[in-house]
């Protein structure tokens, strides 16, 4: 509790907020009225008019319900994948690389550093149709003849899964960091198995960890509408290329808008029951 | 010059604090963004698309801009910053919507989409000055009434395209010629892309089934869009495009693909294999326009269009561009310096070829309900 | 049991080291063909090696350009948004307010919105007035609005686990409140700060979406390659890409080396 600016309980906290809240509520929370302002709106393009349109949201529901399921499928397979190869990389980053640890953690951090655009970009190069990768997989069998990688559902999701590796990584690796190892050792000391102590302390120590970095990763992936355009097809179009389209092809403002918050409000939703599920209480403390 | 002695200014008084020291400095220095503070009294700003006028390789200037400005006076501010008509006028409309100008006095956009008959209905374009215009005269008769503007009181062509098919004869027994091979050849199944525009892909199709799309019917557009929707579920259609199948063309991602006239010299560039006709059935013409914005300098805008109108400037254009001059005389100055390029029926389609294309209807291109069903079928 | 225990042992490490590399590999890719010498205009296909890219970096027209307004960007954005975010998160760890809980909510919003969403809603903002025009100032507001969530999750994430009693020691010892913040509190904080900044300048640098909506004609490095990838990406992207990731690597080592030197130091 503040126990040092005592006398001045009541304003320091709101000085101290007001320049990002303000800088929020201007940038943000107005934008975002508006859209919603806007997403009420009907007509065509330039000229809407306000008259509680509510029916855009129906629409924008039941005209969209393909993408806005691709989209969360994607998300959540891209999630689930991203989850099953950071957290043995974030354990064996904590765990077992000593005082190389800061080392891997860079090169773990590093590629975000390079444009999304041309990390996207190089997959179209490495998945191309005549490139090792297909020709490798050709000749396993995992693609037929006459198959291919991009252009498909499963190059979509990759790089989807991809991109997000690093939000999925750091905050995982950030709850095993932290994990105390004295009690490992006094579990070890308890005759605990190793799979017994990982089951019982480690794993659920990095639950924050795996929270968050769920959380990081299935968000921004809903909306993602890059990996869809540049390594999709028709049929791996996402929600995000929906809106996309309504802004600029169809100029229909009021269904973009009310797409966004449909999107977003589905998202909410799901953030919160997942961490109603997850007891994110606990965990964030 | 000016603006990277500003950004200097701008780097030390950030970093000597957060704090802004002058702010309304500031915003008035870099109030111009990317292309530069805003037009002087002698400046033209010209939006254009990429790769569309000539460039000396050496200089990497042009030589039609400096010659421009040696005969006028007028700088020119030359932006590359169109990729596709949809995300421009996206970014434009905004000001437009309100009656401001958006800093351009030429921008360049494409027929076949709804924006330049969008903004001539809106009032979004100043009218041309044609007495400044006196090559007016050289508008090939083809290009002197277009649909969206019948007087043409608002544009003029800047260079024309055809739309056909390219394929890479490396990767076929057959060569491809008719869109029905690209729609429905199973043997180019998964390798074939389409354009996402939808004038192109329509109007070919419709040209395919026997109709017209310079009047388009809705039975006409329904039939058109199933078949394209059948070559899609079949998983015939590996994606549409806009540019973007020179990349997957060129490195043998596709067999064939929907595709521009001018790409194709470029393509070839790059993988000799490649070859572009136009379908059996007859393909798309379209024309990339000079509009001028509200808020652009009429005179100096109608003076860089007359300048270009003339043969011999249009004659250095077309020999670098690759696409269809819309200027008469052109040919035939080209044909005293270049006459291999200037008997490129690339660059100078014979009647033959022009008798073979087509142009889309205007009305069409504004129709919500068309175009809804169309994104649709893109899958968005 | 130390047989079983072996081969597990090294099965971490083998997975570990394959995920690491699936992540370096495009970034691998993209630094092999910053290299190559391509045919025409598209680098996708391996013809041969030069050194050219690299001599001639900016030789792509408007790729020194964007480069450069990309880094003010962040450097300004990155500044503004971990100033802001740190005094948020401190008000929001320290203090205990009726707000709070709405507050939290709040700074979780822009992070939970697709970045579609919070590009085109500004967008709509700054073309209803008349302050701004959409270019550099109009970037910058947007990339502090979307930073200064990720600022105020970071440092927050420190001062949870903050240890007050060296605050503590230090009002005992006579210090006011002043003199504790700037020599106790900041330094230990400092890290976080830093971890924070970094991170909003990264995304900042990185940023496309919001970018595309709100920058006018103004052209950011991201925004660059998005126009250039349709007509094919000119080497020198290659180059700037792999360039950023030599430089990034190259400040992380060397913070995590004396990061490590400094841990090992006797207490």
């Amino acid at each position: 509790m503040g126990s040092f600016f005592h006398r001045h309980r009541g304003l320091t906290p709101w000085v101290l907020l007001l320049p990002g809240i303000a800088w929020l509520a201007v940038f943000f929370v107005v934008p975002l009225g508006y859209l919603g302002y806007q997403s009420l709106q009907s007509g065509t393009f330039p000229r809407y008019q306000f008259d509680w349109a509510f029916v855009n949201y129906t629409e924008a529901i039941s005209d969209n319900q393909e993408q806005l399921i691709r989209s969360f499928v994607y998300a959540g397979i891209a999630t689930a994948a991203a989850l099953a190869i950071s957290y043995p990389l974030a354990y064996w980053i904590a765990f077992r690389t000593g005082r190389w640890k800061n080392v891997f953690l860079v090169l773990v951090i590093a590629p975000f550093f390079v444009t999304y655009l041309i990390r996207t970009i190089a997959w179209q190069t490495i998945l191309s149709d005549e490139g090792p990768v297909v020709d490798l997989l050709k000749t396993i069998g995992l693609v037929a003849e006459d198959g291919r990688l991009l252009a498909t559902t499963l190059a979509v999701v990759a790089g989807i899964t991809y991109n997000f590796l690093p939000f999925m990584v750091l905050p995982i690796y950030v709850s095993l960091e932290q994990v105390d190892r004295r009690l490992i050792e006094a579990a070890g000391d308890l005759y605990a198995s190793p799979v017994r102590s990982f089951l019982r302390i480690t794993l659920p120590m990095s639950l924050p960890g795996v929270f968050a970095g769920t959380l990081l990763t299935f968000i921004p992936a809903s909306g993602d509408f890059i990996n869809a355009e540049l390594l999709g097809g028709p049929n791996q179009q996402m929600i995000g290329n929906v809106i996309q389209s309504k802004f600029l092809a169809l100029v229909d403002y009021p269904a973009a808008a009310a797409l966004s918050f449909v999107l977003m409000a589905i998202i909410l939703v799901m953030v919160a029951a997942y961490a109603r599920v997850v007891g994110a209480e606990k965990l964030t403390r | 010059m000016t603006v990277n002695i500003t950004r200097r200014q701008l780097i030390q008084r950030g970093a000597a604090g957060i704090t802004i020291l002058s702010l309304p400095g500031l915003l008035a220095a870099c109030g111009g963004g990317g292309g530069g503070g805003g037009g002087t009294s002698e400046t033209l700003r010209f939006a254009n698309w990429q790769l569309y006028i000539d460039i000396d390789e050496k200089t990497k200037k042009s030589p039609t801009l400096e010659q421009f400005t040696a005969e006028t006076g007028i700088k020119v501010d030359y932006f590359e910053e169109i990729n596709s008509n949809d995300e421009y006028f996206g970014k434009i409309q905004g000001p437009l919507s309100k009656g401001q100008g958006i800093d351009r006095e030429i921008i360049v956009l494409t027929d076949n989409s709804r924006y330049p008959g969008l903004m001539v209905d809106e009032g979004w374009l100043e009218k041309l000055d044609k007495d400044k215009i006196p090559n007016f005269s050289n508008l090939i008769d083809a290009q002197l009434s277009p649909s969206f503007d019948p007087e043409r009181e608002y544009s003029m062509p800047w260079q024309s395209g055809m739309t056909g098919i390219a394929y890479n004869e490396k990767l076929t027994s057959t060569p491809i010629t008719s869109m029905e091979q690209l729609l429905e050849d199973s043997a180019l199944k998964g390798k074939v892309t389409l354009l996402s525009e939808m004038a192109d892909t329509i109007g070919s199709v419709m040209k395919l089934n026997g109709d017209d799309p310079t009047s388009v019917t809705d039975e006409a557009f329904e039939a058109a869009l199933e078949r394209v929707r059948k070559a899609v579920d079949s998983g015939q259609i590996r994606q549409f495009t806009g540019n973007e199948y020179t990349g997957p063309l060129s490195k043998g991602d596709l067999i064939a693909a929907m595709a521009w006239s001018g790409d194709i010299v470029q393509l070839q560039a790059d993988n000799a294999a490649l070859k572009w006709g136009l379908p059996e059935s007859g393909g798309m013409i379209w024309t990339d326009n000079m509009l001028i914005p509200l808020g652009g300098d009429i005179g100096k805008a109608s003076e860089f269009m007359n300048f270009v109108y003339d043969p011999v400037i249009a004659a250095q254009i077309a020999a670098y561009v690759n696409y269809v001059t819309p200027v008469k005389g052109a040919k035939e100055e080209l044909a005293k310096s270049d006459p291999e390029t200037a008997e490129n029926p690339l660059i100078f389609p014979d009647d033959e070829t022009l008798a073979k294309v087509s142009g889309f209807d205007a009305q069409a291109l504004n129709n919500q309900d068309y175009i809804e069903q169309w994104q649709q079928l893109l899958g968005a | 049991m130390s047989g079983w225990r072996f081969v597990k042992r090294h099965l971490l490490g083998v997975v570990a080291v394959l995920a690491l590399l699936y992540m370096l590999l495009p970034i691998a890719v993209v630094v092999l063909f910053s290299f190559n010498n391509p045919a025409g205009r598209f680098n996708y296909v391996w013809q041969s090696f030069t050194l050219d890219n690299w001599l001639n970096w900016n030789a792509a027209p408007g790729i020194q350009n964007a480069l450069e307004t990309s880094l003010l960007l962040a450097v300004l954005s990155s500044l503004a948004a971990t100033a802001l975010g740190t005094l948020i998160a401190l008000a929001l760890v320290r203090y205990d307010f009726r707000a709070r809980g709405f507050l939290n909510f709040l700074i979780f919003l822009p992070m939970s919105a697709p970045e579609i969403v919070l590009g085109a809603s500004l967008l709509t903002l700054f073309l209803n007035q008349s302050v701004f025009q959409l270019g550099f100032w109009t970037i910058f507001i947007a990339h502090v609005m979307f930073n200064i969530s990720f600022v105020v999750v970071t440092v927050r994430a420190r001062l949870v686990d903050f240890d007050r009693h060296l605050e503590e020691a230090a009002a005992d010892l006579g210090a006011n409140e002043l003199v504790t913040f700037r020599k106790v509190t900041l330094p230990l904080l400092a890290p976080a700060i830093l971890a924070g900044a970094m991170l909003a300048f990264a995304i900042s640098v990185d940023d496309f979406v919001i970018t595309y909506f709100n920058s006018g004609s103004t052209i950011t490095f991201p925004v660059y390659v998005w126009g250039q990838a349709a007509r094919g990406v000119p080497p020198q992207v290659n180059v700037i890409g792999s360039a950023i990731f030599f430089v990034a690597v190259g400040i992380m080592l060397a913070q995590a080396v004396v990061q490590t030197r400094r841990e090992r130091r006797p207490a």
